[in-house]
Order: C-alpha cells, then sequence, then structure tokens
C-alpha cells in the first residue's frame, strides 16, 4: 500500500511537468558530436558518391558531367556481368549455408549438454578474427598439393581438388571459407532466440506426446520466423558486400571467376582511376540490394 | 538383459540431461565444434614450423621441431611493429571517440527532449541500409582533396560513423530508471554533469559490449584503412599482413606459408582474447544490437 503511495507520488507530479516541459537546447550540443562525423564521413559520401557517378573523375583534370554515360557503359560491360553474377551466386551459396549450419549449431548448444558452453566459444570465435586471418589460413589449407582439405579429401577417393586456382572452384572455395568466417552472428542471433521460447510450449508440446522433429517443425520454427528473416536479411546483405575475402584468397581470379561487385569496383577505382565509373558499380549493387531486401520483406509478409 | 543395461545408463546420464539416444549427437556435435576451430590450430601449429617442414606429404600436426623463427623473421624484415602500433592507435583512438560519442547522443536521444530527436535516430537506423563499400571511393576523393591521403585523420574519420554504440546507449537509457538523475536535476545539477558523473558510470553493461565489438570491428577493418593509405609506414596490421597472401605478394610462394601463419596469428590474438575474456557482453552485445559494421 505504501509503495503504491509512493510510486503515485513520484509520477504525478511528473505527468503534467511533462506536457509544458521546455526544450533541452543542450540536447543538440550531446548530440553534435556523434551527428557531424556521422554527416560528414557517412551520409555526405552517399550524396557525394551519387554525383561522382554521374561525371567521368580521374585522379588529374576537372570532373566532366557524363549524365547516364556511366550506367549505360556498366550495362554493356562483360566484367561486371560477370561480377554481378558471381555476387547473386555467392549469395546463393552463403546465405542458406549460413542459416542452416548456424541454426543446427544453435539448436545443438541450446540443449545444455556438457561441454556445451565450449561448443558455443569455437562455433562463434571465427566471426571476431580478421579477413585476412580468414583468407591466409584457407588459402594454406585449400592448397592443391599440400593443403588439409585436400589430404583428409584423398581418404575419400577425391584426388586434388584445385579450389582456389581453378575457374570452375574458386567462388566455392572462397564461399566455404565466407561461411566459417560469418556463421557466428546467426549462430548467436539463432541461440538467444531459442532461448527466448518459452518453456511452458515444449513441455505442453511433449505433454501432447509430440515428436522431436514435430515440436521442432510445428512448435519452435513458427515462434522464431522473425529471427529467421532478420537473419536471412543480415547475411544476404553482407554476401552481396563480399569483398575482403576475395581480395586476400584469389584477387578475383583466375579469370574473374571468383570476382564481385566491390571487388570490381576496388580495381576500377584504385588501378585504373576510374573514380565515376566505380561510384556508378556501387550504385547498381545498391540498388540490387534494396530490391532484393523489399521482395524478401514482401515474401516474408504474404506467408 | 539389454533394456535394463540401458535402463541403468539412462539413469548415470540423466544428470547431465543426457540419454542413450542422444549420446552420439551430443559427441558428434563435440566433434564437429573441435573441427571448427582446426583452422586456429593449423594456423598456429604451422607458425611454429621450420618453412623447410611445412609442406609435408602426411599432415603433421605437431610440428616436428619446433622455432619462433618465423615471428622473429616477421618481425624484423616487415614492418610488422609500426603495423602492430597504427592498428591499436587508430583502433584505441576511433573505439574510445566513437564509444563516448555515441553514449552522449544515445543518452540524448532517450533522455533529452529537443525538436528533431525522433528524425535523426531513424536517419541513424536508415543509413544502416547503405553498405559501407558505396561510401569509400567517395570518402577516397574527398580525403585526397583535404590533403588526408596516408595519414591518422583518415583511417580514424570513417569509423567514427558507426551508429552501433548509439542504438546500444540509447536502448540501455530508454529502460533504465531515472531516479538518480532525477534527483540529481532537483538539486541543480547541470545535463552535462549528470550524463558524466552520474549516467555513464551506470551504464557499464552497454558500455562494455560497445567497446569489445567496436574495437574488433575496427581492428578488423579492411576496405578503408586498404584505400586511405598506401605508405608501408601508414599501413593497418590487417591490409599489411595480407601481402603476404600468395596472390598478392610473392613472399609465400618463395618460402611457404610458416611466415604468413606467424603474421595472421599475430593478427588474430587480441580479438580471441578479447571474445575469449569477454564473451558474455560480446554475444549479449550482438544480439540485442544485430549489426555489423
Amino acid at each position: 500500500m505504501t509503495a503504491t503511495v509512493a510510486a503515485q507520488d513520484r509520477t504525478a507530479p511528473a505527468r503534467p511537468r511533462a506536457e509544458a516541459d521546455p526544450v533541452d537546447w543542450i540536447g543538440y550540443v550531446f548530440v553534435a558530436f556523434f551527428t557531424v562525423p556521422f554527416l560528414l564521413f557517412n551520409i555526405a559520401p552517399i550524396f557525394f558518391g551519387a554525383y561522382v557517378g554521374f561525371t567521368k573523375w580521374g585522379i588529374f583534370g576537372k570532373p566532366k558531367w557524363v549524365g547516364l554515360q556511366n550506367f549505360t557503359d556498366a550495362f554493356k560491360d562483360e566484367f561486371v556481368a560477370i561480377a554481378f553474377k558471381n555476387t547473386i551466386l555467392y549469395g546463393l551459396i552463403i546465405v542458406p549455408c549460413v542459416v542452416v549450419i548456424g541454426f543446427t549449431f544453435a539448436l545443438y548448444v541450446n540443449q545444455r549438454w556438457p561441454l556445451s558452453s565450449l561448443a558455443r566459444t569455437l562455433f562463434f570465435s571465427p566471426y571476431v578474427v580478421s579477413a585476412t586471418v580468414i583468407g591466409l589460413v584457407w588459402v594454406w589449407m585449400f592448397d592443391t598439393q599440400f593443403g588439409l582439405i585436400n589430404h583428409y579429401l584423398a581418404y575419400f577417393g577425391i584426388a586434388d581438388v584445385p579450389w582456389l586456382t581453378s575457374t570452375n572452384w574458386s567462388l566455392i572455395g572462397v564461399s566455404i571459407a565466407s561461411v566459417w568466417w560469418d556463421l557466428g552472428l546467426a549462430f548467436v542471433l539463432f541461440l538467444a532466440a531459442l532461448q527466448d521460447v518459452p518453456r511452458d510450449l515444449y513441455e505442453a508440446a511433449e505433454v501432447d506426446g509430440a515428436s522431436r522433429w514435430q515440436r521442432l517443425w510445428l512448435v519452435i520454427l513458427p515462434q522464431l520466423r522473425p529471427v529467421i528473416s532478420l537473419v536471412v536479411t543480415l547475411q544476404m546483405i553482407s554476401s552481396l558486400r563480399i569483398f575482403s575475402q576475395v581480395y586476400v584468397m584469389t584477387n578475383g581470379g583466375p579469370a574473374s571467376s571468383s570476382s564481385s561487385v566491390i571487388f570490381y569496383m576496388y580495381i576500377e577505382a584504385i588501378f585504373r582511376q576510374h573514380f565515376g565509373y566505380a561510384s556508378a558499380v556501387a550504385i547498381l549493387l545498391f540498388l540490387m540490394i534494396i530490391v532484393i531486401t523489399i521482395v524478401h520483406r514482401l515474401v516474408v509478409r504474404e506467408r | 538383459m539389454a533394456a535394463s543395461l540401458a535402463r541403468r545408463i539412462n539413469r548415470r546420464l540423466q544428470p547431465f540431461g543426457l540419454r542413450l539416444a542422444t549420446l552420439p549427437v551430443w559427441l558428434i556435435g563435440l566433434a564437429i565444434a573441435l573441427m571448427w576451430a582446426m583452422p586456429f590450430v593449423w594456423m598456429i601449429s604451422t607458425s611454429l614450423k621450420f618453412p623447410a617442414d611445412v609442406m609435408t606429404v602426411d599432415v603433421e600436426w605437431l610440428p616436428r621441431r619446433a622455432t619462433l623463427e618465423n615471428y622473429a623473421k616477421v618481425f624484423t624484415e616487415y614492418p610488422v611493429a609500426r603495423w602492430f602500433f597504427n592498428s591499436i592507435f587508430v583502433a584505441a583512438v576511433s573505439t574510445g571517440l566513437n564509444i563516448v560519442f555515441g553514449a552522449m547522443a544515445g543518452y540524448a536521444l532517450a533522455r533529452l527532449r529537443f525538436p528533431g530527436r525522433n528524425f535523426l535516430f531513424f536517419l541513424f537506423i536508415a543509413s544502416l541500409m547503405v553498405p559501407t563499400e558505396i561510401t569509400v571511393v567517395p570518402l577516397l576523393l574527398a580525403i585526397i582533396k583535404i590533403g588526408w591521403w596516408n595519414s591518422y585523420q583518415a583511417l580514424i574519420c570513417q569509423p567514427l560513423t558507426y551508429v552501433y554504440s548509439v542504438y546500444i546507449f540509447r536502448q540501455f537509457f530508454l529502460s533504465f530508471p531515472r531516479d538518480l538523475e532525477d534527483a540529481a536535476k532537483m538539486d541543480g545539477a547541470s545535463h552535462f554533469l549528470i550524463f558524466w558523473r552520474i549516467a555513464f558510470p551506470l551504464a557499464r553493461a552497454p558500455l562494455i559490449a560497445a567497446t569489445v565489438i567496436v574495437f574488433t570491428f575496427n581492428w578488423n577493418n579492411f576496405l578503408w584503412p586498404l584505400l586511405a593509405v598506401s605508405d608501408e609506414s601508414m599501413k593497418t596490421l590487417p591490409v599489411g599482413i595480407a601481402a603476404f597472401a600468395p596472390v598478392i605478394g610473392t613472399r609465400t610462394q618463395l618460402e611457404g606459408f610458416s611466415l604468413g601463419m606467424a603474421g595472421i596469428t599475430i593478427l588474430s590474438v587480441p580479438t580471441l582474447l578479447l571474445f575469449f575474456f569477454l564473451q558474455r557482453y560480446f554475444i549479449q552485445g550482438l544480439s540485442s544490437g544485430a549489426v555489423r559494421g
């Protein structure tokens, strides 16, 4: 009783005061420290990049407005076509693998069997290291002659797969390393969501005599739909941005077979100094990400 | 007979949450978890081998003769010490500034009332839709124009824009009781004093989470440092070590992988240690924020 009175006392005068509250002008000072660099180094470059995409911009001389020419050039450029095709392939390989394997690992750790916290640590650990680490260690493991992977595959009668040195395999090799790297985030997001599934839901299903699989399909998965959708969106965007693994592992090769859009943008900007063209390619990727995200949202809402 | 044995085993396993039927699943899962970490073991093992012992027909998980020669060589023949310093300096400064600025902004967005506050938060969140990769080329042009190319300012300015810290502090202050701050306000303390002496010290959990996560992103940052500097002496560790990749430099083709593995061991140890000791903050921070770079 006294507690409620005290609580009322505290809230009662706060109400009317809140409405007539004067503006906290100091708030602008508080946000300025973050907002000024944010506008300068993040928002301004977006608009500046949109402008650069419509110009011919080399390292010397003045930029020249060329209208849509960069974009029409990009549509005719076969290397842009290859880069976009590869980037979509990366997404189609990496996203399902990360979602399915990450979810399986999360289900396993969520059983809380002995040593499950060790398993959690190991599953997540690749996520915290740099692309250089991922790239170099996998280049070594994928070595055709002396690499670990081919050594153990030989026991199954699979001989000398040229993981990173043939046009047929390089994209798959880079994708495998990327799954190992990226999985940690999906894994912890799934794990957190699984731990939030109310216990009594499991118990009710058990009482009804549902099997393990039925429980998974009918009880748990419907609960997890929002987090699955979130993981798919995040992973899709990060896979379509793929760059550093490609740079370290294959440099886009052999013969552009593992090149990606951002990798091609990097080559155009740094080696050819076609800054306008590079920006146009980046804008095209951004448009593709927006379209894919919207389509994904619509599909999720449909169901 | 068999049935009663099974029952006995099940009783033994029960305290661990296991049954005879789930025992294989448990073991297979553990085996996969150990396999998942094998690339790290292989990395460290190779880094301790003499270059001549690296390319072997049989896999040798333990070096037949261990040596620290590769580490010595990496430090003496390459500016790895300098790259290490650059990485530490850039990551520490940009993380520190990003966290303090982010905490102030997060606090203001949660606690103070001023026009445009919701729009600002919307702008921060909406900017996550635009991949940083889109902004790097125009930002590079701007950096060159103002003479910042190859400088620490260039390396530090871009990671100041990570929205993650604003988000996590705003989230914290929205759900944190404001009694203490109200009491201080009654005593006539200024907003700045309240934030710095009362609110910020209370926000320990988001402070640690944001620090370890943002530091890790900064330590691993790749594309921007690759573009923003080109002098060997200005490179950060990930960009410098990347030159050990066979497709980029020739060193590995000549000497094998032991040098490169020593390089990436040096590169991965700081963030791996940070993660092992502050795992809880890492995982909670990421699953409540769900943001990358």
